[in-house]
């Protein structure tokens, strides 16, 4: 009998003994019976598992499974961060479903969720670039600036709205200021360069397309780009051999079938 | 890629390529840098601090952290 309790009072002390007993703590059990505060642990928990289920779903690029677990967790309401997150990653899944006005309204709803979630900001802008709402992205660009002057992708998404809306002025000002923070992206000059060129700054062009190509020397376009500020400037044997080189380094047909068409051209 | 240079494409064939001027050249459009793409997912706990991918590129100062094209054309 006294082997028994000392038995007994072993197993109760012993560490592996007491683990096995233990229960994972992701879904703690409930310490309430009130029914409001049962639904909503319940609600919490549905919510991070469709956030599991979604995201893993867009990283395996399945939007239409990913759209539905968003779809279901934007009707939960959640609090913040989740609801604009869910917001956002809807907006995602929508864009890649070719629902792009879908895709603009759920990141709109992410951003009054929360103003100063930037990744959702940006994405708007872009969204509205690709549908062609040029009126829409300068909208939210203008937004974006005022909340990030500082941010690079802000500046480049705005620029080319700029760009896009003839505005060449407000372009400058956007990859200039880029530039200033990032003098090494030659994506940047090459943008200003169009700026200028619209501005009939033709040297300050020039000398950007020349930067953008020092630091790419591949960059086909900056070189197609450097011919026709070139012939614009009477510069024909400079222009011709720029369009023979853009051919040259561009993989991509429409454009070397077009730089070997000009310097054809400004061989007569 | 093609419909890229749909614009300027049309504005030198209508000029006419053979007889290719200054003052055509005037009026080619050239096309901006590309759109960048979407910034990727977020997941249910990822924004908490801001420590999330698509947040940091979206808060990037250089253009090198900001997740933008290249010049790979």
């Amino acid at each position: 009998m006294r082997f028994a309790a000392v038995a007994l009072l072993a197993l109760c002390l012993a560490p592996g003994a007491a683990a096995a007993q233990m229960y994972p703590d992701i879904h703690p059990i409930p310490r309430t019976t009130d029914p409001a505060k049962l639904r909503e642990t319940a609600v919490g928990r549905e919510i991070q598992e469709r956030f599991r289920i979604g995201f893993d779903a867009e990283g395996r690029g399945d939007w239409a499974a990913a759209r539905a677990e968003f779809d279901r967790i934007v009707e939960l309401h959640p609090s913040e961060p989740a609801g604009s997150s869910a917001y956002y990653d809807r907006g995602l899944a929508q864009f890649n479903l070719n629902d792009s006005a879908g895709a603009a309204a759920s990141f709109a709803a992410a951003i009054r969720l929360d103003p100063d979630f930037l990744a959702a900001r940006t994405n708007l802008v872009t969204v509205d670039l690709q549908r062609g709402d040029v009126g829409g992205a300068r909208k939210a660009a203008e937004e974006l600036i005022a909340r990030a002057p500082q941010s690079a992708r802000a500046r480049y998404v705005s620029g080319l709205a700029a760009l896009k809306a003839g505005d060449a002025p407000a372009a400058a000002r956007d990859f200039g200021a880029l530039l200033e923070r990032s003098p090494g992206y030659a994506v940047a000059h090459y943008d200003l360069a169009l700026a200028e060129v619209d501005l009939g700054r033709l040297d300050d062009a020039e000398r950007d397309l020349r930067a953008a190509l020092r630091l790419a020397p591949k960059y086909a376009l900056a070189r197609f780009a450097l011919g026709t500020v070139l012939a614009r400037t009477g510069k024909r044997d400079e222009a011709r051999a720029a369009f023979d080189e853009a051919a040259l380094a561009s993989h991509d047909p429409a454009l070397v079938n077009l730089a070997t068409s000009m310097r054809d051209a400004l061989s007569h | 890629m093609v419909t890229l240079f749909a614009v300027v494409v049309l504005t030198v064939a209508g000029a006419g390529l053979a007889r290719a001027s200054v003052d055509e050249l005037a009026g080619l459009r050239l096309t901006p840098s590309a759109i960048p793409s979407l910034l990727g997912p977020i997941d249910g706990h990822g924004r908490a601090g801001w420590e999330c991918a698509p947040e940091q590129a979206a808060r990037a100062t250089e253009a090198a952290h900001a997740e933008l094209p290249s010049p790979d054309r």
